[in-house]
């Protein structure tokens, strides 16, 4: 597989992961979701909107987010999306599994995560 | 836009939830905001998020789902880690700065200058004034001051023995006294000898500071009677640097003017007393003797509860009870009147004749500061205006305004710190350069210092300052309108928005500092022109070229006769050396001590009765007056038929011939003749002579020969007038000395110029301090006004471009940019005047020859500000005039 493939191929399976990360610190909008995604990961992964919400959908669907539209004083409501206890433990899930993995990549390959 | 329906178009008649539609319509709008931050246009940002749309309703996971309908949260907490939040914005603001290196060096060095001499001169402030005296219950320590009713108060704050004995023997608010009188000695401890300044106290006074001494022990009352090798106590500093700190040095034997003492004791590093100078203490004795009496200052100690006012209330009562000392008191006070103690705090006597001056600099150094902070104010709200759509961008994805407004604060914060630590290393390195620019007179500067206290002050002031850098930055951000700062375009001409609440507020901003530079410089002006009115003022002799010296005579006992061979064979000597037009030696030189004062009856010239005259006594050589350029308004001066044997004669000065002697003194007799003494005649009148300052009023004072004198030997100071520089003659002198008598020593060699400007040392600093802190807020604000024309002309751009359009010449673009600053300019100029006038009188104290109305500082400094306003605005006006009206219509 190109290097292109690869990276495609782990950009598709780290989504979940990402959007659950990103709620583990506080409820955040799509908007916003996708807006940090792109700054802290300094424009390596660009989520297309047409896979964020989704994504969040089903995530919602599946019990491990929750989301809820929240009006402030002076501003438009906006959807919020919180991570539920299920969440949690999904998440602390799928960190595990991507810990294994890349144990196991540096075992045969030597690619350590930075 | 509505995007709602553009969504609701792009899904078509299949359904779709209505809550899927809203929120797909917020990220629409988002990101099509975010698009046009980003510079792109506007038509381009619509179709990308068309093109996105059209992707969602190209995913079946949007149609037919229906949202869970729960009841809507409450209002989400800010941010569960406040912490966090702040650690980023402080992370984000130090990456906002790193990448304007321009602008943050700008701006955090001027809070650094503001905030650095602000620190400095607290330091000052607080350790000369506030700082307590290192003495156990200081506070109950006061100076005492001896006086009577028209009193002449030619020594300064003194007291004699008489009262001092009488209070002494029968305190009862006081818990003791204590006496000093300082002095310059020839210190001989083996090596080289070297004039030091000591200090004769009575034994009370180291037990009544309540400081004892770290080896051995200093003198007791028996000792202020001993003749034979007297106790010293050396201060921590002599005993390090002439005996190496060596713990054997109790009871050594050192000479003080040849005189043998034996060392008693030696000080803690910390004690200085009666100031740091003071490096030797001997006893004193006090005693009452019947129609004598000793000067010298003196401290009490006040019992716990009672007021200065009440001590000095004893010490008057004590005083007046006492025993008359007699007419002696004459000589002193040139008044008989009773008696009158006054007790000052030590702290504030000691600190009076800086005070004035400290707390007056305090006030201009923090306008320096309000200027300093005022200048990155206004490049703040500048900055703030053009970084409104990354507010707003930020308003529109959910940050509240206290978010925006703790934004602002964080980026003011750091910029506020960061000038605060390097105003305090420049603090630091002001504090380091203060012994050489301040005056050696300048009271406790050992105790000045950048400690911990000074620290916090800097810090304070660095988030007062911060604040105040960014209250204005921070409301500004509050009130950012969503809509109107993303629709901008930035090309707009002034008068839009926010931009015209900011450019007014930048205008006030400037308008205040130029107000506060243009008080400061009439201050620095006034107090410029009244040092060279002090410079240049009549005192009464001429310094130029004219070399002094004070000699320190052999330890034995002169007849009168005796001191004027020695006199008059040392002046033959110096006199023959060639380039020396005229040789004297003299009792007491202006700006020199040594002044002796005498008490003698004189027949008033206006009612013929004998009253007792006060007068300041000098000794002096034939050729005095004509070496020093003293005039002679009457009559001659001293000539080689004045002498031993010829009928004593005197000279005085006008003050005294107006006070005792009339229109017509030469040929007067002082007194009738006597079968002890003849009555000595007036031969001669000289212009009154301004010995210490020239602010000091003239005193009556009388000159003898050293040819006639028949007292003891006095303290001698040669002055020679020089073809050329003086100081050329410097060594030759010395050697000439030393060759005529051995045991006659050179103490100090020293122009008189160089007398003069040290003694116009303090008005000096505050001329050169004034016009320091004048010249930095006035280029602070010339800057300040540099940067708001400029941005200015920056937001102007189209309209200049449609002025010149339509006909308008360079000139008339640059004439209205000049305009625009110099209204700023003439705003605060005429306010800055005004304040001016308020605030003048707070420095007529130190002012000498000039009023605090000089109408030529109030004619120079508006000048001044007004150049280099239009120096400020040079620049921009030119960049206006040369503005493309093509480029700028085109934006």
């Amino acid at each position: 597989m190109s290097p292109h493939g690869v990276v495609t191929e782990l950009k598709r399976g780290s989504t979940e992961l990402l959007i659950l990360a990103l709620l583990e610190e506080q409820p955040r909008h799509g908007y916003e979701i996708a807006r940090l995604i792109d700054e802290r990961s300094d424009g390596e992964i660009t989520f297309h909107v047409a896979s964020l919400y989704p994504t969040l959908y089903r995530l919602e669907d599946k019990g491990l987010l929750d989301g809820r539209w929240v009006e402030r004083a002076g501003q438009r409501r906006r959807r919020y999306y919180r991570i539920t206890a299920q969440g949690r433990k999904a998440l602390a899930s799928q960190r595990n599994a991507w810990d294994s993995f890349f144990l196991a990549l540096n075992r045969v390959a030597r690619v350590r995560p930075t | 836009m509505d995007w709602k329906d553009e969504v609701r178009t792009a899904f078509g008649p299949r359904a779709v939830d209505d809550d899927v539609v809203e929120e797909l319509a917020q990220h629409a709008s988002l990101a099509c905001q975010r698009a046009m931050a980003d510079a792109a246009d506007p038509r381009e940002a619509e179709r990308h998020v068309r093109l996105q749309i059209a992707q969602w309703a190209a995913d079946p996971a949007f149609v037919g789902r229906r949202r869970p309908r729960g009841s809507p949260l409450p209002p989400l907490p800010e941010s569960s880690s406040h912490l966090a939040g702040l650690f980023q914005e402080f992370r984000h603001a130090c990456r906002l700065l790193w990448r304007q290196p321009g602008y943050s060096a700008i701006a955090v060095l001027t809070i650094a200058l503001g905030i650095g001499a602000t620190t400095a001169l607290f330091s000052l402030a607080y350790g000369v004034l506030f700082k307590p005296l290192p003495w156990p219950h200081a506070d109950r320590i006061a100076r005492l001051y001896e006086t009577r009713q028209g009193a002449t108060n030619r020594f300064g704050a003194i007291m004699t023995s008489a009262p001092y004995v009488a209070w002494r023997d029968r305190p009862s608010t006081i818990e003791g006294l204590a006496a000093w009188s300082p002095d310059r000695v020839m210190l001989d401890a083996g090596g080289d000898p070297s004039r030091i300044r000591i200090a004769a106290a009575t034994s009370s006074l180291f037990p009544l500071l309540g400081v004892a001494p770290v080896l051995g022990t200093p003198f007791t009352e028996n000792d202020e009677s001993l003749e034979d090798q007297p106790p010293v106590v050396l201060s921590y500093g002599l005993w390090q640097e002439r005996f190496g700190g060596s713990r054997d040095v109790i009871g050594r034997s050192v000479r003080l003017d040849r005189k043998p003492y034996r060392i008693a004791a030696v000080m803690p590093r910390a004690f200085a007393f009666p100031d740091d100078d003071t490096q030797a203490w001997v006893p004193l004795r006090v005693q009452f003797i019947k129609g004598g009496l000793s000067i010298f200052s003196a401290i009490a100690r006040l019992k716990p509860g009672v007021t200065p006012v009440q001590a000095a209330s004893e010490g008057t009562a004590r005083a007046r009870s006492g025993p008359d000392p007699g007419v002696v008191v004459m000589a002193v006070f040139g008044s008989r009147a009773s008696a009158q103690i006054t007790a000052v705090p030590f702290l504030e006597a000691q600190t009076a004749g800086v005070r004035p001056a400290i707390l007056v600099f305090l006030v201009a150094v923090g306008l320096l500061l309000v200027t300093a902070v005022a200048n990155v104010a206004s490049i703040q709200l500048a900055r703030g205006t053009a970084r409104r759509r990354e507010m707003a961008i930020r308003a529109a994805i959910g940050a509240g305004g206290w978010r925006l407004v703790r934004q602002s604060l964080v980026e003011n914060a750091v910029v506020g710190l960061a000038g605060g630590v390097g105003g305090l290393f420049l603090a630091f390195l002001l504090h380091r350069a203060m012994p050489s620019f301040l005056p050696p007179t300048f009271p406790r500067l050992n105790d000045v210092g950048i400690d911990l206290l000074v620290a916090a002050f800097a810090l304070a002031i660095s988030l007062v300052a911060s604040l105040a850098c960014g209250a204005l930055p921070a409301l500004q951000a509050r009130r950012v309108k969503v809509v109107e700062s993303l629709a901008e375009d930035g090309l707009a001409p002034t008068g839009v928005g926010s931009r015209l609440r900011s450019s007014r507020a930048r205008a006030l901003i400037i308008t205040a500092q130029l107000a506060i530079a243009c008080v400061l410089l009439v201050g620095a002006s006034l107090l410029t022109r009244s040092f060279f009115s002090m410079l240049t003022a009549d005192r009464g002799y001429d310094p130029t070229n004219v070399l002094t010296a004070t000699l320190s005579l052999p330890e034995r006992p002169f007849t009168g006769a005796q001191f004027g061979d020695l006199v008059t064979a040392l002046l033959e000597r110096v006199k023959a050396v060639p380039g020396f037009t005229h040789v004297a030696l003299t009792s007491a030189l202006p700006l020199t001590p040594g002044e002796s004062l005498a008490s003698f009856p004189v027949r008033s010239w206006q009612t013929g009765a004998t009253v007792q005259a006060q007068a300041a006594s000098r000794v002096v050589s034939p050729d005095y007056f004509a070496a020093v350029g003293v005039r002679l308004a009457q009559g001659r001066p001293f000539g080689a038929d004045d002498t031993r044997t010829s009928k004593p004669v005197v000279i005085v000065n006008r003050a005294f011939a107006r006070k005792y002697l009339g229109a017509r003194p030469v040929g007067v007799k002082l007194w009738d003749d006597t079968p002890e003494r003849q009555g000595p005649e007036v031969i001669g009148v000289i212009e009154d002579v301004r010995h210490r300052s020239v602010t000091d009023a003239p005193a009556p004072e009388i000159y003898r020969t050293f040819a006639q004198w028949q007292g003891t030997a006095v303290p001698l100071t040669l002055a020679v007038r020089t073809l050329g520089n003086p100081s050329s003659y410097a060594q030759t002198l010395r050697a000439l000395v030393r060759q005529h008598d051995a045991s006659i020593s050179v103490d100090a060699i020293t122009p008189m110029e160089t007398l003069l400007r040290s003694s116009l040392s303090q008005p000096r600093l505050y001329s050169v301090l004034a016009g320091t802190l004048a010249t930095l807020a006035l280029v602070i604000a010339a800057v300040g006004l540099f940067g708001v024309l400029g941005y200015a002309v920056g937001q102007r751009t189209r309209e200049i471009g449609v002025r010149t359009a339509l006909g308008a010449r360079p000139g008339d673009i640059a004439a209205l940019v000049l305009w625009q600053g110099l209204a700023m300019a003439g705003g605060g100029l005429v306010l800055g005047l005004l304040l001016s006038f308020a605030a003048a009188k707070s420095l007529s104290t130190f002012l000498y020859g000039v009023t605090v109305y000089d109408p030529v500082s109030y004619i120079v400094v508006p000048l001044v500000l007004l150049a280099a306003a239009a120096v400020a605005c040079a620049v921009p006006a030119r960049r206006a005039a040369r503005v493309d009206p093509l480029r700028a219509l085109r934006g």
